[in-house]
């Protein structure tokens, strides 16, 4: 751990790669929206908010050819995702500056139509935890048409009985798979039959 | 040097049948061929181990990524993690981050991925996305058999992708295998395909 | 197309009867298990050894170059972005680490005086002891200049397809196509002339 630390503390002291003037974003997108994305980019910088993030959206829409305001806006919308998602994680993660990582996680999330309070839920159950794979899993049950509430209680289930990480997104697997059986299952019996199984829920299937 | 007949060009490309020659094409073909296999011995030597050898002595490689990232050598510490733009939103940003990653013995740990989709009658099919900083021609797939199911691996860092096919070099479509969708932010109702990597390791 | 349960693509191993897939050893290399480049090393070294004899037409240079590009592929095996390539890009590396070495000495050939004897020319091919045959086209091969000795090789030792080669070689195919013609009539007058 004190290894760790000294990197880390080692890291901060290294000179931040400066995003001044991207140097990824050279060439990569219109030159008429670099003024703007290199300064919202350098208000994520300045509020402490994960930049990569916004790096990528502009590759992205440079990638696609999307014409330079709506480039910008789509970068804009980003920042005001990642700074939502700060909110959030302040709130669930009280007394502590937001770990950047929960905060990408969670703006990610955000964007797939997560709803905050269930969010904020999943965040509380495990705050010092990479948050990602239970955020997914719980955007993929909403996705599968499962209910925010009743999917946020699934999943809490699953990490009280010691399923983590990846296996938090095999219950959701497992809960579209008990939804596809034949026999006209409902969603909460779905959920329940998953329920039942915890932790036992089968791993992904191989070709 | 005298050039050879076309026909036996082309059988000994494979397209056309050698059965199909006159005779002495057919002979020509064979001498070729045979010539070949006399050269085609496997040597005996083997360099394995003193390959391995340099390498355990000198088990740094070159990383792909950012300059911030290689500049972690001067810290003195041996790192060997391979890393992709997606991680260096944790690591570039701060301590707890850092703190909080489940780094292994070797930092995060890349998983495999296969890309497969089906666009028949298209002339090249490539994945762009998150991992590749959304660059063309970085990560092309493939219809060897021309099936029209085109497939690539990859090796990509465990954690979230977004990424889209560019069909024949222009045509910009979501993976339909993905199951995961997100709006890509630009406001034309685009979707780009999201895909969750999980450690190689980590699998049963 | 492949059947696929509901679940969204997570990352997939395959294991195959004949050990681990490239993709899934890179992926360990990368992850931090060094000596899982061994497995690379075996299952590719006797391709690329043949191939780099070959074009230097002598083993010890061959193997020189073959650990130099071995070395070279692992501290580079971050940038093999697309793994189910690794064998173009192993031979890619090799080729030009034997391309290197040819220029070093100053000649794309390989020097005849170090090429085998050959067969005294009233023999015919049949007469020839078949350490004879192969050094007849060991020498005709070395004739050759370095580019089509390389295209032949690929090609019909190596059994590569032309799109590989295109791979290994950065030439298009068409240009592969002539190159590989041109050293098949240089070897077919060369075995024609023993051929009486």
């Amino acid at each position: 751990m004190r290894v760790r630390l000294a990197f880390a503390l080692g890291l901060a002291a290294a000179p931040l790669t400066a995003q001044n003037g991207n140097p990824r974003l050279a060439g990569r997108v219109p030159p008429a929206a670099l003024p703007a994305i290199d300064s919202i980019i350098a208000a994520a910088v300045a509020e402490s908010l994960p930049t990569e993030p916004l790096v990528q959206k502009a590759l992205e829409g440079g990638a696609k050819n999307v014409p330079a305001d709506r480039l910008v806006n789509g970068v804009r919308r980003g920042l005001l995702q990642l700074r939502a998602a700060r909110v959030i994680v302040a709130r669930a993660v009280p007394g502590q500056a937001p770990p950047e990582g929960h905060v990408a996680a969670v703006s990610a999330a955000l964007a797939r139509g997560l709803p905050a309070p269930i969010v904020e839920r999943l965040l509380t159950v495990a705050p010092n935890e990479a948050p990602g794979p239970a955020l997914h899993a719980a955007a993929d049950l909403i996705a599968h048409r499962f209910d925010p509430d009743s999917a946020a209680d699934l999943l809490v289930d699953a990490h009280n009985k010691g399923l983590r990480a990846g296996r938090l997104l095999d219950v959701a697997v497992a809960a579209d798979h008990e939804l596809q059986r034949g026999g006209g299952r409902s969603p909460s019996e779905a959920l329940a039959h998953v329920r039942a199984m915890l932790p036992n829920v089968p791993f992904p299937k191989r070709p | 040097m005298s050039p050879i007949d076309p026909r036996l060009q082309e059988a000994l490309d494979g397209e056309r049948d050698p059965g199909e020659l006159p005779t002495d094409l057919r002979e020509a073909h064979a001498r070729l061929i045979a010539a070949a296999q006399l050269v085609s011995g496997t040597p005996q030597l083997s360099v394995a181990a003193r390959v391995m050898a340099e390498i355990r002595q000198n088990p740094a490689r070159v990383e792909a990524g950012s300059p911030l990232l290689r500049s972690i050598r001067w810290l003195g510490r041996p790192v060997t993690v391979r890393l992709r733009p997606a991680w260096t939103l944790a690591l570039a940003a701060g301590l707890a981050a850092i703190l909080l990653l489940p780094f292994g013995p070797g930092g995060p740990v890349p998983g495999v991925t296969k890309f497969v989709g089906h666009f028949p009658g298209a002339r090249s099919v490539e994945v762009v996305g998150s991992f590749n900083d959304w660059s063309r021609g970085a990560l092309a797939l493939n219809d060897d058999d021309h099936d029209g199911i085109w497939h690539a691996d990859a090796v990509l860092p465990a954690g979230q992708h977004e990424y889209m096919f560019v069909v024949d070099g222009e045509r910009w479509v979501p993976d339909p295998l993905a199951g995961r969708y997100v709006d890509d932010g630009f406001g034309e109702g685009q979707q780009n395909s999201l895909l969750i990597v999980r450690p190689a390791a980590a699998q049963p | 197309m492949e059947h696929r349960d509901e679940a969204p693509r997570e990352g997939v191993t395959e294991m195959v009867n004949n050990g681990a897939p490239d993709v899934e050893v890179v992926a360990r290399v990368l992850g931090g298990d060094g000596e899982a480049f061994g497995i690379l090393i075996r299952r590719y070294e006797p391709g690329l050894l043949r191939f780099a004899t070959r074009m230097l037409g002598n083993p010890d240079a061959a193997a020189d170059a073959v650990a130099e590009s071995l070395v070279r592929a692992y501290r580079h095996l971050a940038q093999c972005r697309d793994p189910e390539r690794l064998r173009s890009w192993l031979y890619r590396i090799t080729g030009n680490r034997c391309r290197s070495h040819l220029a070093r000495r100053h000649t794309n050939d390989i020097s005849l005086s170090d090429a085998p004897p050959l067969a005294d020319g009233s023999d015919t091919w049949g007469d020839l002891e078949r350490s004879e045959q192969v050094a007849l086209v060991e020498r005709a091969l070395a004739a050759l200049p370095a580019e089509k000795r390389e295209a032949f090789v690929l090609k019909h030792v190596e059994g590569m397809s032309y799109e590989e080669m295109a791979a290994v070689t950065g030439a298009r195919i068409p240009t592969l196509k002539m190159r590989v013609h041109r050293a098949r009539e240089a070897l077919l007058a060369a075995l024609e002339e023993v051929v009486r």
